[in-house]
């Protein structure tokens, strides 16, 4: 029906393009669930970017908790380019799992700090 | 010179000061990653100071990207006063802190070739190269893009618009005739 099809074209003209708002490019599901919430107790394998493998050396230099990352980040000014050497000094993180560990961290912030 | 362990929270604090080395409190969890950044630090600059030679080129290099990412966006307009900034710096200055915000730093940096004072610009241009060290490259980026803004170009919307248009004329031309029928059957 003709109107049927009016409204359709006119419902995706008036939708809003996404001018510059699409920057979070793909978060994945990891992130997703971090940011969501508050993160309590969560482990440290529970931020985006720390696998089992870097989980277990940053547990080993004592930072076991989640929380306890976010310390060193707010403690480093939530700073991108200290937080990445950092991250990259204690566990080893490659390149995009510190990005993903900053984001997701800093995300986090945005909303709960 | 000793090594950096011996140093105390504060000596570590004003030498990260001196490289220009943004940083966060001094701190057990810190002190080693801030260590390694001075080191590193000291290995590009070498002996010599690290502070005077780098506002310097931090300085031209600001220069240099004031001066590019002034031409294509501001050709014509700025082509005369460029001219006058010259002779008449106030006035250029007064214009481009009218224009711009982000401009008004620059427009200190631009003023330092020709004030021989390097030692007073210092802190000034080193504020403003270490805040908007990422910027210059940044805003020649953001010139170009805002053109390339949109999804669907603009002619296209145009045209779709029009095409909703004719095509509302002609769905209310033909409901006018259904309508108009029964009328007159009715009678």
């Amino acid at each position: 029906m003709p109107t049927r099809f009016i409204v359709d074209v006119y419902v995706y003209r008036v939708t809003p393009h996404h001018h510059g708002l699409v920057n979070m490019s793909s978060t994945s599901q990891k992130h997703k669930d971090f940011v969501a919430e508050p993160m309590g107790e969560k482990k440290v394998t529970a931020l985006a970017g720390i696998g089992d493998a870097l989980g277990k050396r940053l547990e080993d230099k004592g930072f076991d908790k989640a929380y306890v990352v976010l310390g060193q980040f707010l403690v480093l000014k939530k700073d991108e380019e200290l937080f990445r050497d950092w991250l990259k000094d204690t566990c080893s993180a490659n390149s995009k799992q510190q990005g993903d560990c900053y984001g997701c961290l800093r995300e986090w912030c945005d909303s709960f700090l | 010179m000793s090594t950096l362990s011996n140093k105390s929270d504060q000596e570590i604090s004003a030498l990260l000061d001196e490289y220009g080395i943004k940083h966060g409190p001094i701190v057990d969890s810190t002190r080693s990653l801030y260590e390694k950044k001075i080191q590193q630090a000291m290995g590009n600059k070498g002996k010599a100071k690290p502070s005077s030679d780098k506002t310097y080129y931090r300085e031209e290099e600001e220069e240099v990207t004031y001066l590019s990412y002034r031409s294509p966006s501001m050709s014509e307009g700025y082509g005369d006063r460029e001219q006058y900034s010259h002779s008449g710096q106030e006035y250029a200055q007064r214009n481009l802190q009218d224009e711009n915000p982000y401009l008004r730093s620059r427009s200190e940096v631009y003023r330092s070739p020709d004030v021989v004072d390097k030692h007073y610009d210092t802190p000034l241009t080193y504020s403003t190269a270490s805040y908007s060290n990422a910027t210059p490259v940044k805003c020649s980026v953001p010139v170009p893009e805002e053109k390339s803004h949109r999804l669907i170009p603009l002619w296209v919307q145009f045209l779709v618009f029009l095409i909703v248009a004719v095509f509302l004329y002609f769905v209310i031309c033909n409901m006018e005739s259904t309508h108009s029928e029964p009328f007159k059957q009715v009678k």
